[in-house]
């Protein structure tokens, strides 16, 4: 790889042990992905957060890079971590897993990461601008600033994000460059609009094509179909980067004219659901995969006023991130009748396998990990169809 | 024996090699505590070369590495045909020494030593020696060409092969296939009609390295030397009952298609 004189020094040493540390990693994935060189990066998020999905090893990792004086270096935050910091003991968690987790948000925070722990920070503690190149991990995350922001990023892994924030750079392959950008398939949506819509869109997109760069016609998404569509996509397939006619950034610069076109419409959709859905009874239903935006707890609230919960034997779980739960006071009193509303962790994050076997949720990406992540079955509706079995 | 690879984590390591032949998850596959293997034919990771053809699975795998190396059970190295995100990130994290790029896990046996000189890519088996030897599938009616091997020769005695032999020096791999086949069948070939990448096979302390060839040989029968004892044509199909040198099938069914 081409490294400046600076570069090389650090991967020297000359710059220390957690510096040397970081460009060694970030140098090997560069090498294994054909970078030829390094970009300057203006932000980081990282994945590797929940105690549950990193294990003592991760943990030690940690303590082992905060104990080396490795700080951030870019703006960076956190993916969702395994539970509520106030408020485990409502989710069931051990003692010893809640003060693992604490210990881990605290040395990410030692590092200098912002612990406002979400897999939504664009909504608010940070938000990349058109064209910024950015190292992100949480693939729904990244997805949602590739496509609907217009920066750029590959799918990192957690240590590999960490590095690039530690040094500022990441490698310069794929998604940062122009070529990689373009569409690799056209999408003819037929949906209704709805966010849940988008979700089994999304569902149904990966599972057509996998991977790709594709390019939608026929959409519409706001944030939050947005946000709902980057979710499934990123966890039926490995879509990092799409496109949507009239709507994102760079959509109207590509010639899609050669491309295969794939049709989306009720079959392929019900096909979706069907594939989503594997139970018809569940003990949680869960909320917010990715994370509730402060629109969807409006909307939520309003759907939830004045009803109220029958069925006690089900639990329910909104989740969002601390800042939009501080936002929305009133909100979260009427949601409360229903159930907890978490901040900063999720229902695949947790360690939900401990109380549950079968859970609900109206979120494809959680419909896919649920089973894999967290060896529950998954029910798979829109939020009224989920609030139904309660009321 | 000596192979380049490429730097993925540099170091040097020297041990005893423990091979997995399919690809490796570490979470799950490997126990982070005791380096105990929980895949392939068993055994412990702790201070041997690592070889596998490449990683997969959860990406929590780079932090079973991690697991490793804190316990003091870490691979002394990790050797890859092709190096992916999780093992990469796991042995740099980790200070595991990590060189990709070696054509075959097939070189390495269990229990090889091996000296990894991460740093350069270089791998060093000790005690083997490489030779260079071509195989060529010589087809006449969707069947293929076997010779039996005399059971008094050194090499994979009394077993079914292909048409192979040594390059001599100063061959190509194209000549030395046309010239085994004119002395052990008498059947005149042109150019090949199929190759495919050198694959490698280990016989005790030889690694043959071997050039596969395809010959369409129309209606030739062939007249054996005394390098073999008899021959048969066999469809692809009927190769599965018959005692055949390593990977011969393999070289069939991908020629052949």
């Amino acid at each position: 790889m081409d490294l400046t004189k600076a570069e090389e020094a650090i991967l020297n040493g000359e710059s220390g042990e957690g510096m040397q540390k970081a460009m060694e990693l970030v140098t090997a994935l560069g090498k294994i992905y054909g970078a030829e060189d390094l970009i300057d990066i203006t932000s980081a998020h990282l994945s590797g957060a929940s105690y549950k999905t990193i294990g003592d090893g991760g943990l030690k990792y940690l303590e082992d890079m905060a104990a080396g004086g490795a700080r951030v270096s870019v703006p960076s935050t956190l993916n969702p971590v395994g539970m509520d910091r106030g408020r485990w003991a409502e989710m069931h968690i051990s003692q010893e897993f809640a003060e693992k987790q604490l210990r881990i948000i605290e040395l990410y925070g030692k590092m200098g990461v912002r612990t406002t722990c979400s897999c939504t920070p664009y909504t608010g503690a940070n938000v990349p601008s058109y064209g910024d190149h950015v190292a992100w991990a949480e693939s729904s995350a990244l997805s949602f600033v590739n496509s609907y922001i217009g920066a750029r990023t590959n799918r990192e892994g957690g240590p590999g994000a960490l590095a690039a924030a530690i040094l500022g750079k990441t490698a310069n392959y794929g998604l940062h460059l122009d070529e990689k950008r373009k569409p690799t398939v056209v999408i003819e949506a037929e949906i209704d609009g709805s966010v849940f819509s988008y979700s089994m869109l999304g569902q149904a997109v990966g599972m057509a094509i996998g991977s790709g760069v594709p390019y939608f016609r026929g959409i519409s998404p706001e944030v939050e179909e947005a946000k709902t569509l980057s979710a499934a996509m990123a966890a039926s397939g490995s879509v990092a980067l799409w496109h949507a006619e009239g709507v994102t950034p760079e959509a109207g610069s590509f010639d899609t004219s050669g491309l295969e076109t794939i049709h989306i419409g009720k079959a392929e959709l019900e096909a979706a659901y069907d594939k989503l859905n594997t139970v018809q009874d569940v003990q949680l239903i869960a909320l917010g995969c990715p994370h509730l935006t402060e629109k969807e707890m409006h909307q939520i609230a309003s759907f939830l006023k004045g009803k109220k919960k029958v069925n006690k034997d089900i639990e329910i779980w909104f989740c969002t991130s601390e800042e939009v739960r501080a936002k929305c006071p009133e909100d979260v009193r009427i949601m409360e009748e229903f159930g907890p509303v978490l901040a900063d962790t999720c229902m695949v994050v947790a360690p939900i396998e401990g109380a549950f076997q079968r859970t609900g949720t109206n979120s494809a990406k959680a419909g896919n990990y649920l089973p894999t992540l967290c060896s529950q079955k998954a029910m798979c509706r829109d939020i009224s169809a989920l609030m139904e079995l309660v009321m | 024996m000596k192979v380049n690879g490429r730097t993925i984590m540099a170091g040097k390591a020297t041990g005893e090699v423990i091979k997995l032949d399919e690809p490796l998850s570490f979470l799950g596959g490997v126990d982070g505590s005791t380096g105990d293997l929980r895949v392939g034919r068993g055994g412990n990771v702790a201070g041997k070369i690592l070889v596998f053809p490449k990683g997969k699975g959860s990406t929590v795998g780079s932090f079973v590495m991690y697991d490793l190396m804190v316990h003091g059970k870490a691979p002394a190295a990790v050797i890859n045909e092709s190096a992916e995100t999780i093992v990469a990130t796991g042995a740099v994290i980790s200070s595991i020494p990590m060189v990709d790029s070696i054509p075959s896990v097939g070189m390495f046996q269990d229990g090889d030593v091996v000296t990894v000189d991460a740093s350069s890519g270089e791998v060093e088996i000790a005690d083997v020696r490489c030779r260079a030897v071509v195989s060529s599938v010589l087809e006449k009616d969707g069947k293929v060409l076997l010779l039996r091997r005399p059971k008094s020769i050194g090499s994979f005695p009394g077993l079914w092969s292909l048409v192979s032999g040594k390059i001599e020096e100063g061959e190509s791999p194209e000549e030395a296939a046309a010239r085994e086949i004119m002395e052990e069948t008498a059947i005149s070939v042109g150019s090949p009609d199929g190759s495919m990448d050198p694959i490698y096979v280990r016989e005790g302390s030889t690694l043959w390295k071997v050039y596969p060839f395809l010959f369409h040989v129309g209606d030739a029968e062939p007249v054996l030397n005394e390098e073999n004892e008899e021959f048969a044509w066999e469809s692809p199909e009927g190769l599965d009952g018959k005692d055949l040198v390593t990977d011969t099938d393999l070289v069939v069914r991908r020629l052949m298609g």
